[in-house]
């Protein structure tokens, strides 16, 4: 009944808003109120400026988006401009999802300003009263929907342009809450069940986005209120979205992608528009709604893949040659039920030891991650000297397999070298760190192949991460396992003999090659100085090994094999600390690929000499996987009229890569009060520095440069957007 | 290129697969019936007391026309008359015009039986029957989310329309005048043994009420 009254109340309020001819402004309607405002104090003659109407709607109720979803009605503005004058079309900041039941609106709650673009005439006379009228309609709802309009007036003074400092910061809120194009390319695929939209972004880090949905431009081409899921690729982000009543057939798929990104500093919402063409092949989601068993079985099959890895393959199939030796001589000499009891000791040793690295590894990672890092798989390769240690190894083991050395003299080498005594004489603690071994030489191999299954495995709960992690390494131990639980399969590998020394030494290559790419990798995070660190490095291991070989037997060994020994642990710990004086040299930059301004890297010294030297600055801190970053960057900094205002104002572009959370970025980021990137920071000729927001539009960046810098007013028509608050 | 994207690069196969999550359903969506296949069955009680089913009007054209006398776009279409011009002239014509009424109890538009007829009065209505659907049983069979949306249905339970009543989205009353009128349309096409030419429009008005 309170209801009822309230919405005949409220249309009594409607009715009474209905406007003569010259509105009144701002007009409060019961359920509304509207105001136009106009960005500008004056209308600049010959120039375009942006006005807005402004509705502040009652808690709990609604206006609508162009599409208004399941039900509703946009809001639509008529505008009645003096002779000469014309408006573009309404500019529509990105909307709310608004569900009402079984159904969903597409719409605006609160506050929202509807921006237009006024042309004005040229030859206005300075000082002339110009009257603006827009009649606005608009339908209103909560559960009931009232239909409202109100016609609102607004006189500015003809003029050059200057910003009215009472609606700056609305505009800029305005401008910052509009779709901007995406960065991405979309498509689509349909068949009669399914609607699949992805946005293509092989370099996108979707790590971070809370959430994504897909928000049509037109009615009946998706189910408005049928959940959408969103699952993460390498190939980018896929949306599966349920079809409505309207095929699509073939023509674009257009409206916005609404992403919400979590950064340091809160959730950042943006609204790409996107116009999706037709796949040539059928997008498919990976499965979705994947229970724990299922991912944990995919886990386990990618464990078990892992075992191919040409880093692992070499260390398993010496580990596989040990056991097989190790039967047979069992067999001939002991009773088969011994060697059986001690080869499944030792393959359930070499899977604790397996499962104990991965575990660590996950660990390490899940508090990583914990503390707010936004780290993933492969987090463990960012360091230069873990990489240089592991190129190390990898170089040391294919040593070992090219026969340079043998460790404790036994076939089945390295594996038992670590705590002399192989899987057949070492027992379980030998086994135990096989496995420890083979997990930790797969690293630089699970790494790359692992990132993306590991990085559904961090959008899990902790628990359930780790349990995947677990399920992981559970895949790598299988095969030792079961060999070791049901030995009838060791009848199945051929009988050990010479060919093995042969596939041994041939092993060895696949061992090198790995650390080749180490090498690089290193050399791409550190520069060419590392490189020559890393070789010199491995030439002394050579050194070592062949030293500690020839030393073998002779009386001496002791002694040789442990001054070899202690020189290369100390070229290595040389070469190792020498990594970070070397890293930073030239190291990438973060998305150079969308790199339009001509920037230099970023650092505190060359900030501290530009500044005395009176230039003005652009700082811009990213990296790689903020994709709110690489949206400022592309429709923001990439834009002409930007580098045309950095080149006119003598700007210099200062690009900081926060990717791999440097210490020197760090310090400037908590100094303007951030926990993370993006920052972006003008430091004029003179004076104190100005903040721009974490989300950029063209006209942010020209309004800070133009405020400064009197030279950087390049496109006066952007410069209507010019802000007086900086 | 960097790590990541070489990382990313290298993620292919089986073990991509791993990299996805699903957001759980929650809302059961509703999913809308196709024109050209059977239209859904239902059966309701009408205003006069009387179990009305689809099955009853085999052989005849049947309208649906969801309807809350309070929504403004409802309002539109009856108080310049045209709602009830069209129901004339379908019924004239041999058309079954079943006005449906779905919101549940305490939501706007729900009324009870002797209500629904005080309308039809009062209103000048001609359906042939006003079914009352306080429970949204009818309503999501057919995913109607607005009033007015309107479905034809052929004499053999085919669904031949669905969707708006005409080209003009909007509440305005002057916006009748020159509509392109969607039902109209259809009923003329079934009437000349046509296919329909414009069998899916966009429905508009204001959100059908759901019972919970």
């Amino acid at each position: 009944m309170a209801r009822r009254f309230l919405s005949i109340a409220a249309v009594l309020a409607g009715l009474v808003a209905v406007p003569g001819v010259a509105g009144a402004n701002p007009v409060a309607t019961g359920n509304v109120e509207a105001r136009l405002v106009a960005e500008t104090a004056s209308v600049p003659p010959g120039e375009s400026f942006l006005v807005a109407l402004r509705q502040k709607i009652r808690p709990g109720w609604h206006t609508y988006w162009r599409n208004p979803g399941d039900s509703g009605e946009p809001t639509q503005i008529e505008w009645q401009l003096p002779e000469g004058f014309s408006a573009g079309a309404i500019e529509w900041p990105v909307p709310e999802r608004i569900p009402y039941g079984p159904l969903l609106n597409y719409g605006y709650e609160n506050e929202v300003w509807l921006l237009a673009r006024i042309d004005a005439p040229a030859g206005l006379p300075a000082g002339e009263p110009v009257s603006l009228t827009a009649r606005a309609f608009w339908l209103v709802c909560a559960d009931i929907c009232i239909p409202e309009e109100a016609t609102l007036s607004l006189t500015l003074p003809a003029g050059p342009a200057s910003t009215d400092a009472r609606w700056a910061e609305g505009f800029r809120r305005a401008k910052e809450a509009l779709p901007v194009e995406s960065p991405w390319p979309a498509a689509y695929s349909a068949d009669g069940e399914s609607l699949m939209l992805r946005l293509a972004g092989p370099g996108l880090d979707t790590s971070r986005i809370e959430s994504a949905a897909y928000i049509p431009s037109s009615d009946g081409i998706i189910g408005n209120a049928a959940p959408q899921r969103l699952s993460l690729s390498p190939e980018g982000l896929t949306l599966a979205l349920t079809p409505g009543y309207r095929k699509p057939d073939g023509a674009p798929l257009t409206g916005l992608v609404v992403l919400e990104e979590r950064l340091e500093d809160g959730v950042v919402r943006r609204g790409l528009s996107i116009e999706a063409t037709p796949s040539a092949v059928p997008i498919e989601a990976a499965p979705a709604g994947m229970p724990l068993w299922q991912a944990a079985l995919l886990a386990l099959a990618g464990g078990l893949l892992l075992n191919l890895m040409p880093c692992v393959f070499p260390v398993l199939s010496m580990k596989a040659m040990a056991l097989l030796k190790t039967a047979q001589g069992r067999e001939a000499g002991v009773s088969r039920a011994a060697g059986w009891s001690e080869a499944r000791i030792g393959a359930l040793a070499y899977t604790a030891g397996v499962l104990a690295s991965f575990a660590a590894l996950a660990g390490v990672l899940l508090a990583i991650r914990a503390g707010g890092a936004a780290v993933g798989w492969g987090f463990q390769l960012q360091s230069p000297a873990v990489v240089l240690l592991l190129a190390y190894l990898l170089f040391a083991v294919g040593l070992n397999l090219s026969g340079v050395f043998d460790v404790g003299g036994r076939l089945s080498g390295i594996g038992g070298g670590l705590v002399r005594g192989g899987p057949g004489g070492g027992g379980a603690a030998g086994s135990f760190f096989t496995g420890v071994l083979a997990a930790v030489v797969a690293t630089p191999c699970t790494a790359p192949f692992m990132a993306a299954a590991a990085g559904f495995a961090l959008t899990q709960s902790a628990p359930v991460a780790m349990a995947l992690f677990v399920a992981l390494g559970l895949g790598m131990a299988l095969p030792f396992l079961l060999l070791g639980v049901a030995p009838r399969a060791l009848a199945l590998l051929p009988r050990p003999g010479p060919w093995m020394e042969t596939l041994k030494q041939a092993l060895a290559f696949p061992m090198y090659a790995s650390a080749a790419w180490l090498v690089w990798v290193l050399g791409r995070q550190a520069g060419a100085d590392a490189v020559l660190l890393a070789g010199i490095g491995m030439v002394a291991i050579a050194f070592a090994a062949w030293l500690y070989e020839k030393s073998r037997g002779a009386a001496t060994r002791g002694r040789i094999a442990g001054a070899a020994t202690a020189a290369a642990v100390a070229l290595l710990v040389l070469g190792t600390a020498a990594i970070p004086a070397a890293a930073t040299g030239p190291a990438r930059s973060a998305s150079a690929d969308t790199e339009a301004l001509a920037g230099e890297p970023f650092s505190a010294a060359r900030l501290a000499e530009l500044r005395a030297a009176g230039t003005p600055v652009f700082v811009n801190m990213t990296a790689d996987w903020c994709i709110t970053c690489l949206v400022n960057e592309r429709v923001a900094l990439r834009s002409d009229a930007v580098a045309d205002a950095f080149a006119s104002g003598g700007v210099t572009y200062l690009k900081g890569d926060w990717t791999r959370r440097d210490a020197e970025i760090t310090r400037v980021l908590e100094r303007f009060g951030r926990a993370g990137v993006p920052l972006y920071v003008f430091y004029p000729p003179a004076g104190e520095p100005v903040v721009l927001p974490q989300i950029l539009t063209e006209g942010t960046v020209l309004s800070a440069l133009s405020a400064a810098i009197p030279a950087a007013d390049a496109s006066p028509s952007r410069n209507a957007n010019m802000e007086t608050r900086r | 290129m960097s790590i990541a994207t070489m990382t990313r690069a290298g993620a292919v196969g089986a073990l991509a697969m791993l990299c996805s999550f699903a957001v759980p359903a929650s809302v059961p969506a509703l999913a809308a019936p196709t024109v050209g296949e059977p239209a859904p069955e239902f059966t309701a009680i009408d205003s006069q007391g009387q179990s009305r089913s689809l099955t009853d009007f085999r052989g005849k054209t049947v309208v649906l026309e969801w309807t809350n006398h309070d929504c403004p776009y409802v309002r539109k279409h009856y108080e310049t008359g045209n709602m009830q011009a069209l129901q004339k002239d379908a019924t004239a014509d041999g058309v079954v015009w079943l006005s449906v009424i779905s919101s549940p109890p305490g939501e706007q538009g729900h009324v009870e039986a002797a209500e629904a007829d005080r309308l039809t009065g009062s209103r000048n209505a001609a359906p042939t029957a006003v079914l009352l659907d306080p429970d949204s049983k009818v309503a999501r069979a057919y995913a109607a989310r607005v009033t007015p949306h309107m479905f034809v249905i052929d004499g053999q339970g085919t669904l031949r329309f669905m969707g708006g009543i005409d080209d003009k989205p909007t509440s305005r009353h002057s916006s009748v005048e020159g509509a392109r009128n969607y039902v109209r349309l259809a009923l003329a096409d079934l009437a000349a043994g046509r296919d329909v030419q414009e069998a899916t429009t966009r429905p508009y008005g204001c959100a059908v009420k759901y019972a919970e």
